[in-house]
């Protein structure tokens, strides 16, 4: 029988505009403090997984794994960069729980990061990012990633005659979700950034969402998605230390098992799929999850989605298995996904508040759910938390990742 | 419609039928999607477009920066193909309103090259 993967120390650089640091400083940094935080100090270190979407073309960067391992000292250690898009991290993971389950590494270091704010040429990056789209039928005509969310948005809310204004209730409750997240890219509610313009003579609005329907204010990206739906760019990474689930306790006190994982694709054009509203890919991903941890959507606690546009946490908490399909939107507006609410959905404050490092990303939603599964999540901990999901979404819902984390017996 | 390709030719609407199964999909697999087997038909899509999602994109990739807003959409034509493609306009769209491909050059430089396709027009 294959040993199990537990998680014994996790690392997290600050998530924003971090321009005094490379890419190789903030995969250091989130590394460092992984090893140092798994008392695993001077162990030997069987393999090294670096995922990271675009260090080629963003930061001019090759061989980023061979160079981060010699930098921070872990050499002999086989190293490796995973690339896969977006879901760059998740795929770095899985890589090094496959290393511990398969037997050939009893300690991984899995690391993700992305640099990308000092890229200042306008259109680059959507243009780097809508390169993972199919190149004939979807790239050639001008397609972007928030151009394919805004084509979602539009048939989810007819198809299930749900609001625009739900999916702003994501925005601002990953929002105040990130004001209780000091590594967050933001840490101001929409209603602080309401406050801060009314107090500068800016305009004068009702309430929030009236504030997020100000075209000035919330302009409008990929019709009828606006700025506050969709998540930044950022800089940032985040670091995990695994270790065959047999000699964690050398290491940590409480460690935490990952004890599901699957991955699925889907067809590269969109509009190939037989419903576009659905993601076919998570659904097969999180029930893989879900078996190889003996588990169902309703022992969950906590979960971690992918929301680079807000309409993807409506979609995905659906797919995922928390909510019948076209009631993850209204889910979001009822605050059944809020911290203390029925399934609490992105309490890092998500992608859209937490900042959305490309290749850090997968990696950051599995060191939330480690702090949460530790208590160890300060002001936006779950209580109770045992068991929490993740979705990592890469392209555009044609490759997901899905890892569910849980406490080990005896904790 | 003639069928051309990227740089010297028009990039056309085309789709497969499967010879075994009959499923239907775009022209770039090489495979059936359903039932793996590799002998098609082509397929073209017959009479006017339904458009059956729509965006107006206002931060275009950089090579497409040459105009403001960009309206892209999802059509669906009555054979059942489907495609994405620019709208020629950004105002007075609505789901379910019935469009006709044109071809024009829409890109001058897209990896080196020009990109000459279809655009929906609307009826």
């Amino acid at each position: 029988m294959s040993p199990d993967c537990a998680i014994i120390g996790v690392g997290h650089t600050k998530f924003g505009r971090i321009e005094e640091k490379n890419l190789l400083d903030l995969l250091s940094e989130a590394s460092l403090e992984a090893i140092n935080n798994s008392n695993t100090g001077t162990e030997d270190f069987d393999s090294v997984y670096v995922g990271c979407m675009s260090a080629n073309a963003f930061n001019n960067i090759s061989g980023i794994a061979s160079a981060l391992v010699d930098k921070i000292s872990l050499l002999p250690a086989a190293a490796d960069h995973i690339k896969n898009g977006p879901a760059s991290g998740g795929s770095a993971v899985k890589a090094g729980v496959q290393a511990i389950k398969s037997g050939m590494s009893n300690i991984a270091l899995v690391v993700g990061g992305e640099k990308m704010t000092h890229i200042k040429k306008p259109g680059f990056i959507t243009s780097n990012v809508a390169t993972i789209t199919h190149p004939e039928a979807e790239r050639i005509h001008g397609i972007s990633l928030p151009a394919m969310a805004g084509l979602l948005t539009r048939t989810y809310l007819k198809k299930y005659n749900a609001k625009l204004s739900w999916l702003s209730d994501i925005a601002i409750k990953n929002h105040r979700n990130g004001t209780l997240n000091p590594l967050a890219h933001f840490q101001k509610s929409i209603e602080d950034i309401m406050k801060q313009a009314i107090k500068k003579g800016k305009g004068n609005w009702k309430n929030i969402q009236e504030f997020l329907t100000d075209d000035k204010m919330n302009p409008i990206i990929a019709d009828p998605l606006r700025l506050y739906h969709i998540c930044p760019i950022s800089d940032g990474s985040a670091a995990l230390i695994l270790c065959n689930a047999d000699i964690a306790k050398q290491f940590c006190d409480t460690p935490i098992l990952i004890s599901g994982i699957g991955q699925a694709t889907d067809t590269h054009i969109i509009y190939e799929r037989e419903d576009i509203t659905t993601l076919k890919a998570l659904k097969i991903c999180s029930q893989q999850a879900y078996k190889m941890a003996g588990i169902s959507p309703h022992d969950i606690n906590v979960a971690e989605l992918h929301d680079a546009f807000e309409i993807l946490e409506a979609v995905e908490s659906e797919d995922i298995g928390f909510f019948p399909k076209g009631e993850g939107a209204k889910a979001a507006h009822e605050g059944l996904t809020e911290i203390g609410g029925k399934i609490p959905i992105n309490p890092s404050g998500g992608l859209k508040a937490r900042g959305h490092p490309l290749g850090a990303t997968g990696v950051a939603q599995i060191v939330e759910l480690y702090w949460q599964l530790q208590g160890e999540a300060g002001k936006r901990q779950i209580d109770g938390a045992e068991k929490g999901i993740t979705c990592n979404f890469g392209g555009f819902g044609n490759n997901i990742l899905s890892f569910i984390l849980e406490r080990m017996d005896g904790n | 419609m003639e069928i051309k390709r990227m740089n010297e030719k028009i990039i056309d609407i085309k789709w497969k039928k499967c010879k075994n199964c009959g499923f239907l999909q775009h022209n770039s697999h090489l495979r059936c999607l359903k039932c793996k087997k590799d002998e098609f038909s082509i397929i073209n899509p017959s009479g006017l477009g339904t458009l059956i999602s729509y965006t107006i994109l206002n931060a275009p990739p950089m090579e497409f920066r040459e105009k403001k807003s960009l309206a892209l959409g999802i059509v669906q034509f009555s054979n059942n193909i489907k495609a994405l493609g620019q709208i020629t306009r950004t105002n007075n769209l609505k789901i379910g309103m019935k469009l006709k491909p044109i071809y024009k050059e829409i890109c001058d430089n897209l990896d080196g090259k020009k990109v000459e396709t279809y655009l929906f027009e609307p009826i």
